[in-house]
């Protein structure tokens, strides 16, 4: 499969581009920067990992950056992963406008306009493509301070439940994936308290396995799901 | 042009398993004249822009043939 992948330079999108690249999937990158951690894949599969920096803040340059210059029609597109998202953690009567509009530009309004492209050139090569989207068990399950990264989240859930719908007929899905909280960058700023906190929220009382997210993810884009559309998965460890 | 645009209609129609057309007339619509909905306008338009460059429903709806070909002239 061809796959975009975006966020894909660190956390639970490098770990999905190393599992689609262990099971021979060619992976189209996405991310503001290269890290060590996407640089030791790209050496490892130098043939189906490849790279482009974009950065998804600046919506409106998604069609030339991404799909003009980068996964052109030429490109049979299988599926793709919006995972690139900002963190924006405050209470609500902090609320600050620029920050909330640069959140929705990178968690929301980035992954509708790649979707959009991504079901053109799915159209253009009558692909049956899958769309997963990686939201957020905050969406679910209310966390004090996260109440507007949570909203774009949600925003995204139900933007992927209507795509389903919309496109089914046709053989496109769109799922999402829900993970609880990972050990990854997007949470390094909570202590270590706090991080005990929300894990005794959950059944197994752990962080999420970044690996079962991404094995998930990819299960969602490959043909053993191919009945599964307009979903919503939770890998959270039970946050139930 | 207008061949390459017949050519497109009807690569559309077929994928949906519609009657394809001999010829069409700048009059024709796309919706009551050619039975297209809006998914297939969705696939005309992808199909469109990938020979042409251009992407006839950037800024408003397309209605007839005619429409289609002022936007590529």
């Amino acid at each position: 499969m061809n796959i975009l992948v975006t966020g894909c330079s660190r956390g639970v999108g490098l770990e999905i581009c190393r599992v689609l690249l262990e099971q021979g999937h060619t992976v189209y990158g996405i991310a503001r920067n290269y890290t060590d951690g996407f640089k030791e894949l790209a050496i490892r599969y130098k043939d189906s990992l490849f790279f482009k920096s974009v950065d998804l803040s600046v919506p409106a340059e998604i069609h030339r950056q991404v799909f003009k210059e980068y996964v052109t029609n030429r490109i049979v597109l299988d599926g793709v992963v919006n995972n690139a998202a900002m963190a924006y953690d405050d209470i609500v009567t902090n609320l600050k406008l620029e920050k909330l509009e640069t959140m929705y530009a990178v968690n929301v309004f980035a992954p509708m306009m790649i979707t959009k492209y991504a079901i053109r050139n799915m159209l253009l090569h009558r692909k049956k493509g899958c769309i997963v989207h990686i939201s957020s068990v905050s969406v679910h399950t209310g966390y004090k301070g996260l109440a507007m990264y949570a909203s774009s989240k949600g925003a995204l859930e139900a933007f992927s439940k209507d795509t389903a719908r919309e496109w089914g007929e046709l053989g496109i899905r769109s799922n999402v994936v829900v993970p609880g909280f990972m050990e990854t960058e997007m949470s390094a700023s909570l202590t270590q308290e706090q991080k005990d906190r929300i894990f005794r929220r959950t059944s197994m009382k752990q962080a999420t396995s970044v690996r079962s997210v991404a094995e998930t993810t990819v299960f969602l884009l490959s043909e053993k799901a191919c009945s599964i559309t307009g979903q919503n998965i939770h890998i959270d460890n039970g946050t139930i | 042009m207008e061949q390459r645009v017949l050519d497109i209609v009807n690569v559309v129609l077929e994928n949906r398993s519609k009657t394809k057309v001999n010829n069409l007339s700048p009059d024709d619509k796309l919706r009551e004249t050619l039975g297209f909905d809006s998914l297939d306008l969705a696939e005309l338009t992808v199909r469109i822009e990938d020979e042409f460059g251009v992407d006839i429903f950037e800024d408003g709806l397309i209605n007839t043939v005619g429409e289609i070909y002022s936007k590529l002239g």
